[in-house]
């Protein structure tokens, strides 16, 4: 558990001081995603947690007080020095010393967490050197490294200091589609044994790693809970992003690689998806752009669309002044359409309406 | 070849500049470490102050010492109200004088290298679990030893090289104040032009050896470091 109350204040100009006031419990178990706009303080949130920005009010993690300056006026005010708080952490650069090589950067992490009363770390420097694959380059200088490389091994060192929470400020956004894709299962895993605080700005990992979202806009926390409740919620600054389109989870029941197709199951209804190479899980998220929807009465037949869901009308609201967006009920999944209000006057849609909804398979993200 | 007077003279500065670079190796660090990170208003005055031998003549700064070192001051006469002797033309006088002679010499790496020091090793160290003060000794001096190396150099050498602050406050005596470039002086002086080409050329060897070290290796793999 993750309990925080705290005040940051900026000091841009005498006249106007700029203050962010957080204020959240979160349950911390697998990954809780911070998501926010640009600029709405997602990174000084996380760097206040991490007693790397100095900051007013409380911090409690389990049990453990990490920072209490609302004490009682005969009470002592609290800090508990970064070095202290147990926490991993990844920044967005992957920042290894210059000076060191990749096991001597390593080592430095391993020598504290092994001085430390609890040195029982389930991760070593050979196991993670074979699952994030730099076994090669432990002899290596880091300036000779790829950002990818030197970002893996940011993520190992962290995870050597045998943490209790692994704090990350947007670790992948720098890197590659390939290293992206061999790091966010890792990550998946690791949450298991370690809770993970994660910043991110990509609703892809959002929705792959996070059961618990804390959605940060203009220097508050405006929500905490599970990312699909609350891409669903009208009400949040979350539109903007879920109006773009939503993350479905769907089974895989069959792989055709020769024709690059994934038939999948959403609900019970078959969606076709576009793939190069055969999913590693059974259960596969997808994002289906509310601009590719097409809603139709009645399934359009003899057309190239594969893709035919039966659909409910939950809500619907107007986007700008030419465009509505619609919200599909899918079983228990919803996604967004975005049609002309034309459109919508002219099938005469209404709350409660059952449509069909097609989608380009070409236009699934995967 | 050399005398034993070149020698004693040679001994007596090399021990003046070791004795100088130990006590300004341990002074410099925290003060460049200060006037690298601190915002205060008095840091431009502190910065002045000790970059002020680099372009005040030696003998001001030597006449100042003088009358510092002399009973009627404050300096002096706290020293002789334990010591038989005075500051002035002693070899401690010379160490004194020394030490804030070649102060800016030491400071000025250090404090370039703290300003260009990006602060997020210092956060990546903190999360590493690392102390306030383990995190400089045990990570940030080894980032930076090529600069400490440069600061280190640069005082010895600096020191060895000193005349006109020696010549203020410490006169010419052989095995307590005589160090090699005033003994030059006594050659020339004497028109013993051989023995000062000697030790002339001694000082020149050593001064460009060292800025040869430091220019064609220690600044570049700093550079690197730091640049990283």
């Amino acid at each position: 558990m993750l309990k925080f109350n705290i005040q940051k204040a900026f000091n841009n100009n005498a006249v106007n001081d700029n203050v962010l006031h957080f204020e959240g419990e979160i349950e911390l178990s697998g990954v809780c995603t911070i998501f926010g706009d640009s600029g709405a303080g997602k990174t000084t949130l996380l760097r206040c947690l991490a007693g790397l920005e100095t900051c007013e009010g409380q911090i409690q993690f389990n049990q453990q007080a990490w920072l209490n300056t609302n004490a009682l006026v005969n009470q002592n005010k609290f800090l508990l020095a970064t070095e202290k708080r147990r926490i991993g952490m990844v920044f967005q650069e992957p920042r290894l010393f210059p000076h060191l090589n990749v096991q001597q950067n390593l080592l430095l992490a391993v020598a504290k967490a092994t001085t430390q009363e609890h040195s029982d770390n389930i991760f070593t420097i050979d196991k993670l050197a074979q699952q994030l694959g730099f076994s090669e380059l432990l002899t290596y200088q880091t300036t000779q490294l790829s950002g990818g490389q030197k970002q893996r091994i940011a993520i190992a060192r962290a995870l050597l200091t045998n943490p209790t929470l692994l704090i990350m400020d947007e670790p992948l956004s720098s890197l590659d589609i390939s290293s992206k894709n061999l790091l966010l299962p890792f990550l998946k895993l690791v949450s298991l044994h370690i809770p993970i605080l994660y910043v991110t700005h990509s609703i892809h990992e959002l929705f792959y790693l996070s059961k618990n979202m804390l959605l940060v806009n203009e220097g508050k926390v405006e929500a905490i809970g599970e990312p699909q409740k609350l891409f669903l919620d009208s009400e949040l600054s979350l539109r903007k992003f879920a109006h773009q389109g939503l993350i479905v989870n769907v089974q895989v029941k069959t792989i055709d690689l020769t024709e690059g197709l994934i038939e999948g199951l959403v609900d019970g209804q078959t969606l076709f998806i576009n793939t190069v190479e055969e999913p590693k899980t059974k259960s596969i998220q997808v994002k289906i752009n509310s601009r590719d929807v097409i809603i139709a009465t009645k399934p359009i037949m003899d057309s190239s669309l594969l893709n035919c869901l039966s659909v409910q009308l939950v809500d619907f609201m107007k986007d700008d002044k030419n465009s509505m967006i619609l919200t599909l009920k899918i079983g228990s999944q919803f996604i967004y359409a975005r049609i002309t209000s034309r459109s919508f006057h002219k099938l005469q849609l209404e709350v409660g309406s059952c449509v069909y909804a097609h989608v380009k398979t070409m236009s699934i993200i995967n | 070849m050399l005398t034993a007077g070149d020698y004693q003279a040679i001994w007596l500065t090399l021990k003046l500049a070791s004795l100088t670079t130990l006590l300004l190796m341990i002074m410099a660090p925290p003060l460049a470490w200060w006037l690298a990170r601190s915002q205060t208003k008095i840091r431009p005055l502190v910065e002045s102050l000790v970059a002020l031998p680099l372009i005040l003549p030696p003998t001001v700064l030597g006449f100042y010492l003088l009358i510092a070192f002399s009973p009627e001051h404050f300096l002096g006469e706290w020293w002789l109200s334990f010591n038989d002797s005075s500051l002035a033309f002693s070899f401690t006088g010379l160490v004194i004088a020394s030490v804030i002679y070649s102060l800016p010499f030491v400071v000025q790496p250090l404090q370039s290298a703290f300003v260009h020091l990006d602060k997020s090793y210092l956060e990546v160290s903190a999360t590493l679990g690392y102390g306030k003060f383990e995190r400089l000794y045990k990570i940030i001096f080894p980032m930076l030893l090529p600069s400490f190396i440069i600061a280190g150099a640069l005082g010895f050498a600096h020191t060895i090289g000193e005349f006109g602050v020696v010549l203020m406050i410490g006169g010419n005596i052989p095995g307590e104040t005589q160090v090699l470039s005033i003994l030059l002086f006594d050659h020339v002086e004497s028109l013993e032009y051989a023995s000062a080409h000697k030790l002339s050329f001694i000082l020149l060897a050593f001064s460009m050896s060292v800025l040869v070290v430091i220019y064609g290796c220690l600044q570049k793999r700093q550079q690197r470091v730091l640049n990283a």
